[in-house]
């Protein structure tokens, strides 16, 4: 599975940085390492709903801090 | 018009506790490639020493960049000058160097420590002649110039550094060549090669000079073209045009932004290559695209680079500090600052939709306005600019 944050100005404005760390860390703590790969990506196009992540070819927005684990439970934990 | 030019740097440091430098640096430019720079030490420190050095720079480079001979410099200096006082007399050393069409270095010496010259990155001793103006002696030298040219002049607060604290007799000027040669690199700037001397005075002085300081450096380089592309066209018509002027051009590419490296990796055939690493939070993460030889966001990076090129012109972070940081601001500063003598910036501008929300703090306006203020700050440190709108 592919996973990517955005990391255009946006995005990175809104916090790519914090659900990046989020990301290594969950990825890790599920043992995901070989199954999940993880990348920044240039602008998304969703500029106002950020911070943008795209779990193979669904954009999933508006990934914050708060609802990551959620998020992280939804798109990535379920699918794999 | 040869494949030279020149870059200039100086820094001064005030003997403890003035306010002021009695030291003084003026530069008038006759032309792109020739100028004049003057750097004149007025007697005692403080006020008086401050406008007996700054009447006899601003004098000279003047008299000089419209090619009066330096006879009647001397004597306009003799007559106009303030009588000290205290002393006596009206007095100022000082150190003319004036370049020509880049290709011939004119040095003429009053009373201050001989400048320092340097080719190849050893001591070179260019070959003076004596002659005897109003009373005072002065020497004069002419030479052809030839790439990486170092040229070092200073006020005697360089070789006085250390009197009666760290060394007996001060730095000799011999020491000093000696220092400069051991520490000579052949990629710093005129602005570093001054700023390291300038700092090793300093720290001789232990902190608290004995007298006002200055060091003036002009290095030869080979001119370095770079190109930085940022934002797309404001007509999408234009952007193959735009592209293709960008990339034609001679030295190396900096592609800005999150669209346009999209566009400009359409335009190479190969992908964009975002790469994880925040290696500083607040800054976004750099790119790869082949062909390229820097991808970064644009904005927010930018922003970044003209809050560097302030801390870099005021001497709060030098060269070495951003070479070692490896975000995408201290990289672009690094090629801009350093290794650049020609910078041409291809700004597009489209407004991009995303971007015109209240909610964030970027704007169209704030884009244009800071590359305006970058080119200010790059012109302030002696790049030749060209800025060219799609």
């Amino acid at each position: 599975m592919n996973v990517y944050v955005c990391v255009g100005s946006s995005c990175h404005l809104k916090g790519s940085y914090k659900i990046i760390e989020l990301m290594k860390e969950n990825i890790e703590k599920n043992n995901l390492e070989d199954k999940v790969s993880l990348s920044a990506a240039f602008c998304l196009g969703k500029c106002t709903t950020g911070v943008t992540i795209k779990v193979d070819d669904e954009i999933v927005c508006g990934v914050s801090p708060e609802n990551f684990s959620e998020i992280f439970r939804k798109y990535i934990i379920e699918r794999v | 018009m040869n494949n030279l030019c020149t870059d200039i740097g100086f820094n001064s440091i005030n003997k403890k506790g003035e306010q002021l430098c009695g030291d003084h640096v003026e530069i008038v430019e006759q032309n792109e490639n020739s100028f004049v720079l003057v750097l004149a030490d007025g007697l005692g420190s403080g006020v008086k020493a401050c406008i007996l050095s700054t009447l006899t720079s601003k004098i000279i480079s003047t008299m000089m960049a419209n090619n009066l001979s330096i006879e009647d410099c001397v004597a306009t200096i003799a007559a106009t000058l303030p009588v000290c006082e205290k002393r006596g007399i009206a007095y100022s050393t000082f150190t003319i160097i004036r370049i020509n069409n880049n290709s011939e270095a004119e040095i003429i010496q009053y009373d201050n420590p001989h400048v320092i010259m340097l080719r190849g990155g050893m001591n070179y001793e260019y070959p003076r002649t004596g002659m005897d103006i109003e009373g005072k002696t002065i020497y004069k030298s002419k030479l052809q110039l030839e790439k990486n040219d170092v040229f070092i002049a200073m006020s005697d607060g360089a070789i006085y550094a250390g009197v009666g604290k760290t060394l007996n007799f001060g730095w000799q000027r011999d020491s000093i060549i000696d220092f400069m040669v051991g520490n000579y690199d052949k990629k710093m700037s005129a602005k570093g090669i001054s700023q390291l001397l300038l700092d090793e005075c300093n720290t001789l002085y232990g902190g608290e000079p004995g007298d006002d300081t200055t060091i003036a450096a002009i290095k030869i380089r080979q001119r370095i073209p770079m190109n930085l592309m940022i934002g797309p066209p404001s007509n999408p018509g234009d952007l193959k045009k735009m592209q293709t002027l960008f990339f034609a051009k001679e030295g190396k590419h900096i592609v800005c932004g999150g669209t346009t490296s999209k566009l400009a990796a359409e335009y190479l055939g190969k992908p964009v290559v975002p790469c994880l690493d925040y290696i500083d939070p607040e800054i976004p993460p750099i790119a790869k695209i082949e062909g390229v030889d820097l991808v970064t966001e644009g904005v927010v990076t930018m922003t970044k680079v003209l809050e560097y090129a302030n801390e870099y012109l005021d001497g709060t972070i030098s060269i070495s500090d951003l070479s070692i940081r490896k975000d995408g601001a201290s990289r672009i500063a690094q090629l801009l600052f350093e290794e650049a003598t020609d910078i041409s910036f291809y700004v597009g501008r489209a407004i991009n939709p995303a971007h015109q929300n209240p909610k964030l703090p970027i704007n169209f306006n704030i884009k244009m306005q800071l590359i305006d203020e970058i080119s200010r700050k790059l012109k302030e440190m002696g790049k030749n600019i060209n800025v060219s709108y799609f």
